[in-house]
């Protein structure tokens, strides 16, 4: 599914607003400043996810994944590759590093990490929708791309699009980089869409 | 099950019950005014609070400090429907409670998740995790990596200060040889008179005791690392032992243009201790004023009573030491600067080697400086001695009228020593014997008169001291008696405990001047007199 430059606009200027929200309560968090990128958004049919995420992530990665459930539904994720997904509990929290890059601690950290931005992209998105959508509690896995895609692709019979959302984290002078996937059925991103198109308007 | 109940609301009671009793984390509910309404076995435990106190109570005035900690935030954004994941790290607990940690609150993790029904938020969850453990282990391997990187450094510099006494140590050895070797060679080779000659004895004088000095601190320190140094503790009058170092230092200072003041009060002031060790104490100390204070500059050296002991301090104006390097004054090698020891020579040993004396001692000594330019004070305190102690003068001048016609075997490989040694002996009045080797000796002592003492090295061509001492006690007659002192210019430690063990009298390192050499006779033959 393509969207329309004014579609993929408006789907950036809202996504930005949830971004701006989560840098924010990150910044009060950790008492660093922190500044998420201006997001870069695409819509891939599921299926094709695999190909695109493939030549981004060549080893293991660690995803925060979350359901989410309500008039709009489906799969939230913030995918990090093992070495961006170290360097940013470091940069968050001042322990200095463990030979275990990603121990308990950073598993924890990471999973709030990734809670902070699907809470507050998702929470713009029912804003905006005017819904109550209700969220999993999120969890933290560390596996290959492979695995965290057959998870999503399991029992999910319908046709599924997936919003591929860049996310650059700014702090401390280092940039950490990362993926934000929204897996939405077809009626659901209709649904967004629309809305998007009708605020955009307004 | 009760009328009216159907089975899958029978197994949510169960479930409930689990959750209330059993789980081993913490669970609490609120409505949607975040009032509790429930509060788990779990928590009851851990905060004190029964329930029934709990129940009822709005959460934020229970716990105000989550309000303080923003929390409340967390709290309103779950009325609104979202989950929140709290971590450990950076949030440190959720609701204070006490932990296995001593003034700190148990560390835990924390969801808050609200509860929805047909589409409306009802209230709260929060589920705690004490994870105490975890952080503990984490910060004990964090601790051990700070360790083993703190020791990596630690050894790495104590690598890098050894390299650098090598290569200092290789200079300061080469340079009194150097004007001893110098002088020595222009005395050889051409006439002199006898200003060049006492110029040339005095230079020589002073750089073989340089470093005969040298190499007594670093045996002494060799000695005090191996743990083998002993003292040989007795009543010292502190004053007496000052004064005399200040004896010894004062051509030095005076050369330099340094005035030096005692104040060392009348009354001798008494302490336990090793009197050539305190000697050596207040001499490094002055010795090392005298090195870095500037011509024209003053030292003062005072004795006073302390609540602990008596207290000697060096004040010397100095260049001072900055704070920097105040803590590392007394660490081994080290020396403020490199071209500072450069022009001022050392091998960084002396003040660390007092240190130790004055710790073997039982005492303690400190340095104070205001920073670079402001001098600075070294002060011992040795520690007060046993009251009935009566104080006797050390180092009473040799007495050699016990020599006078005594016969002195010296046998030693080295001309020189053997020519020292016999010119002194004769100066006493004695009558020395001298021979370059053990079986020359033995001759002697079979064909001669019989010695009062033997005085001999040890290690010789051929046969040593050992064999010479093990073949004259063989001899029997007087021979198996004669009391034999070892002179020996390998003083490693352990030697001279392996020489006392084999028999000889006495042991003493080489150089050992003639004086000292005779009042160790004369000391022996006190004793052979007084035993017989």
């Amino acid at each position: 599914m393509d969207l329309t430059p004014r579609q993929r606009d408006a789907l950036v200027e809202l996504l930005n607003i949830g971004f701006g929200r989560a840098g924010a309560s990150l910044s009060q968090l950790t008492g660093h400043r922190v500044l998420l990128d201006v997001p870069e958004v695409s819509i891939h049919p599921i299926g094709d996810l695999r190909q695109v995420l493939n030549s981004v992530f060549t080893s293991d990665v660690a995803s925060v994944h979350q359901i989410f459930a309500g008039p709009v539904a489906g799969d939230a994720l913030l995918v990090l590759d093992h070495t961006a997904a170290g360097m940013l509990k470091q940069l968050l929290t001042d322990d200095p590093p463990l030979p275990l890059r990603i121990d308990a601690s950073a598993r924890e950290v990471l999973t709030e990490v990734g809670n902070i931005l699907l809470n507050a992209c998702l929470g713009t998105f029912g804003n905006l929708l005017d819904v109550q959508v209700s969220f999993s509690v999120p969890q933290l896995n560390l596996d290959t791309l492979h695995g965290v895609l057959e998870t999503l692709m399991v029992h999910r019979e319908s046709m599924r699009y997936a919003m591929l959302v860049h996310a650059g984290f700014r702090l401390r002078d280092a940039e950490v980089r990362g993926y934000l996937v929204i897996v939405l059925s077809v009626a659901s991103l209709d649904r967004l869409i629309r809305s998007v198109e009708q605020w955009d308007r307004a | 099950m009760g009328p009216g109940l159907t089975v899958s609301k029978v197994r949510e009671t169960a479930m409930l019950r689990w959750l209330d009793e059993l789980s081993d984390a913490g669970i609490f509910t609120t409505d949607e005014s975040l009032v509790i309404r429930s509060w788990n076995r779990w928590m009851e435990q851990h905060s004190g609070l029964p329930a029934s106190a709990a129940i009822g109570r709005p959460l934020l005035e229970m716990y105000p400090d989550l309000v303080e900690r923003g929390f409340d935030r967390y709290y309103t954004a779950t009325l609104g429907g979202e989950v929140s994941v709290l971590s450990q790290s950076l949030h440190r607990f959720v609701i204070r409670l006490p932990g296995p940690m001593r003034n700190e609150p148990m560390p835990q993790s924390g969801r808050i998740a609200p509860l929805i029904d047909d589409g409306t938020v009802i209230g709260t969850i929060t589920v705690i995790d004490d994870v105490s453990e975890r952080v503990m282990s984490e910060r004990e391997m964090r601790r051990q990596i700070v360790a083993a990187e703190t020791a990596r450094a630690t050894a790495e510099n104590a690598l890098r200060l050894k390299d650098e006494f090598l290569a200092n140590l290789s200079h300061e050895i080469r340079t009194p040889l150097n004007a001893v070797i110098g002088w020595t060679r222009i005395l050889l080779g051409r006439p002199f008179d006898e200003a060049t000659l006492a110029r040339a004895l005095a230079v020589i004088d002073r750089n073989a005791a340089a470093q005969a000095k040298l190499i007594e601190d670093m045996l002494d320190m060799a000695r005090i690392v191996s743990g083998k140094l002993r003292l040989n503790m007795g009543p010292v009058d502190l004053t007496l032992v000052t004064r005399s170092a200040i004896d010894v230092i004062l051509p030095a200072a005076d050369a330099k243009g340094i005035t030096v003041r005692a104040r060392l009060g009348d009354a001798p002031y008494a302490i336990t201790a090793d009197a050539d060790r305190v000697q050596q104490i207040a001499w490094n100390i002055l010795s090392n004023a005298v090195k870095f204070t500037p011509s024209g500059g003053a030292i003062d050296v005072t004795i006073s009573e302390a609540p602990d002991g008596v207290r000697l301090s060096v004040k010397d104006s100095g260049e001072g030491i900055s704070q920097d390097f105040l803590p590392h004054v007394f660490e081994r090698f080290r020396q403020a600067n490199a071209s500072v020891s450069r022009t001022e020579g050392g091998l960084g040993l002396g003040l660390a080697l007092v240190q130790d004396l004055v710790h073997l001692h039982g005492g303690r000594i400190y340095v104070e400086s205001a920073g670079r330019g402001s001098g600075s004070t070294f002060t011992v305190v040795f520690p007060a001695p046993a009251k009935d102690l009566t104080v006797t003068a050390q180092r009473a001048t040799v007495d050699v009228s016990l020599l006078k016609d005594q016969h002195v075997l010296v046998v030693d490989d080295d001309a020189d020593w053997r020519d020292l040694l016999s010119i002194a002996l004769l100066h006493a009045g004695a009558k020395p014997i001298v021979a370059r080797s053990c079986s020359e000796a033995l001759d002697l002592l079979r064909s001669g008169p019989v010695p009062s003492v033997v005085v001999t090295d040890i290690a010789m061509p051929v046969e040593n001291g050992y064999a010479l001492l093990e073949k004259l006690r063989a001899m029997g007659g007087p021979m198996a008696t004669i009391p034999v002192i070892a002179v020996t210019a390998y003083a490693g430690p352990g030697q001279e405990a392996k020489a006392l063990s084999a028999g000889f009298h006495t042991f003493r390192a080489k150089p050992l001047p003639p004086e000292e050499a005779l009042g160790v006779i004369v000391e022996t033959l006190r004793h052979l007199s007084s035993t017989r």
